[in-house]
């Protein structure tokens, strides 16, 4: 596991927002070290700064100091190139579920009818076929947000950024969701970076978790997830390894909090 | 739209009945009000009279609306994508809604003489307000969230526009051309009041100084129907050009 390289190198990331009346210190001397191919998930409590960790890493915004190389993508403006899931799923309701799901590709300049093809082509996978002329309006949330998902991983991208993807599902489609999401990426091995306030849903899902404090962010604890995969929620959740990993988090977490 | 077609039908049939009853009951001297059968009489005997003036107005009217339209959205994009034109140029787009038209008209007329200019010209400059503002509401309403989202997909400003901003603001600008097209009905009369020699505002004049007053209320009446067909295709127009809205309707 350790000899995977390094699709993400974060030293020292901080970043603090000002306006007028406040400054807020989001994030302080972040390090974090993302694997090429795994599974990632950042935890924390609300407002830790995790979404601003996102925010850099796909390049929305930048750290006031501190770096993030990627040595899979190069160098460059991040922007563009890493694919980011958003918590919600800002499906456009002008669009049906094929147009919705091809507009990163229309982004990057493909051609219109190509990009809806392609998307076309994965309709079955992500459980949408017959729906293809639907309206977001017409869905349920946990369609619309395979949706907002087909159309990230349909851009390709080495590193995928997903901001609390589940968070609004109710549980039973939350835990659908989560052993789809796992099936899909174990046959098509991208860079996962996951984002939760779940420590359930992270310990089932990553090969690494990491455990963010309170604000000012920056990673206190980082666990490693030795539970083979393919793996079942139920078998997961029950293990000893689980339990041992999870309280280690919640102890961690209650000493800072 | 289904049931919503017999309610305003029966009620003014019921409003003409009462007028007709009342003008007949309480012997009012027809030249201060016609009863409506004496109305439907003039249209039907003068029917040729008012199609070809109907058609002159309806021609002023619509490419004053179509001008109005298209200034009113260049305006309003304008506005969204330079903040330094918005902040000049807004106040005075509002100092253009104070100036009472009929007092604009007279000027145009004497610019343009008798022609369709001054009249299209009225309609646009009653038209374009109220779309120049709702588009730019509607441009500014949409979600800062997914613009940073097709950011991340390496979208430009242009594309952020044409794939986001411009189809979230649609029902907003139809809101707009909606109270805009209202409007140009009243820019068009306005426009033939001031100089024409054809047109239902023109005929308006002509039966008033002649005193017929039936002429006046059939061709009041003509112009009516006009306006709120017009009204009613533009919903339609609407309609067709954002489908999701209905779609959107048909899941609970």
């Amino acid at each position: 596991m350790n000899t995977a390289a390094t699709a993400m190198k974060v030293r020292g990331v901080s970043r603090t927002y000002r306006d007028r009346a406040h400054s807020v210190t989001a994030l302080q001397g972040t390090d974090l070290d993302v694997p090429e191919g795994r599974f990632v998930s950042i935890v924390g409590p609300s407002a830790c700064g995790k979404s601003t960790l996102l925010n850099l890493f796909c390049g929305l915004d930048k750290p006031d100091s501190g770096s993030i190389e990627t040595p899979a993508l190069g160098a460059g403006d991040l922007l563009g190139r890493v694919g980011y899931m958003p918590q919600q799923d800002l499906l456009m309701p002008w669009r049906t579920v094929t147009e919705n799901a091809s507009i990163g590709l229309e982004c990057l300049g493909i051609d219109r009818g190509e990009a809806r093809k392609r998307a076309g082509e994965h309709m079955v996978r992500f459980g949408l076929n017959g729906f293809e002329r639907s309206y977001p309006g017409q869905l349920s949330g946990g369609m619309r947000q395979r949706v907002a998902m087909l159309r990230t991983f349909l851009c390709d991208r080495k590193i995928n950024l997903l901001d609390e993807p589940f968070g609004k599902l109710d549980a039973m489609t939350r835990a659908s969701m989560q052993t789809w999401l796992l099936d899909y990426w174990q046959e098509n091995r991208c860079t996962i970076v996951f984002v939760t306030h779940d420590i359930d849903e992270a310990l089932y899902l990553s090969d690494v978790v990491h455990l963010m404090s309170p604000r000012p962010g920056r990673i206190i604890l980082s666990v490693q997830v030795d539970v083979p995969r393919p793996r079942k929620y139920s078998e997961v959740v029950t293990s000893p390894h689980f339990n041992e990993l999870k309280s280690r988090l919640l102890a961690t977490l209650g000493k800072e909090s | 739209m289904k049931a919503g077609v017999w309610p305003p039908l029966l009620l003014g049939a019921g409003l003409i009945a009462v007028w007709e009853i009342y003008v007949r009951a309480a012997g009012i001297d027809p030249l201060l009000l016609p009863p409506p059968s004496a109305v439907a009489r003039y249209i039907a005997q003068n029917a040729g009279l008012l199609a070809t003036n109907g058609a002159s107005t309806l021609a002023e009217l619509l490419i004053g609306f179509a001008c109005g339209v298209v200034i009113g959205l260049s305006l309003g994009i304008l506005m969204q994508v330079w903040r330094w034109f918005h902040d000049a140029a807004y106040p005075w787009l509002v100092a253009t809604q104070m100036v009472p038209i009929p007092a604009v008209a007279p000027i145009l007329v004497l610019w343009f003489g008798f022609t369709i200019v001054p009249k299209a010209a009225t309609v646009a400059l009653m038209c374009f307000f109220p779309i120049a503002v709702n588009t730019l509401d509607g441009l500014s309403s949409v979600d800062s969230e997914l613009i940073r989202l097709l950011r991340t997909f390496g979208a430009g400003p242009w594309q952020v526009m044409s794939l986001a901003a411009f189809p979230a603001a649609l029902p907003s600008i139809f809101s707009g051309v909606r109270v805009a097209m209202a409007l140009s009905v009243i820019g068009a009369v306005v426009g033939e009041w001031v100089g024409s020699t054809h047109g239902l505002g023109y005929l308006m004049l002509h039966f008033e100084n002649r005193g017929e007053t039936a002429g006046l209320f059939a061709t009041v009446t003509v112009l009516t129907i006009m306006g709120i067909i017009l009204f009613f295709l533009v919903g339609w127009v609407e309609a067709w050009v954002i489908p999701w809205r209905r779609h959107a309707k048909e899941t609970p």
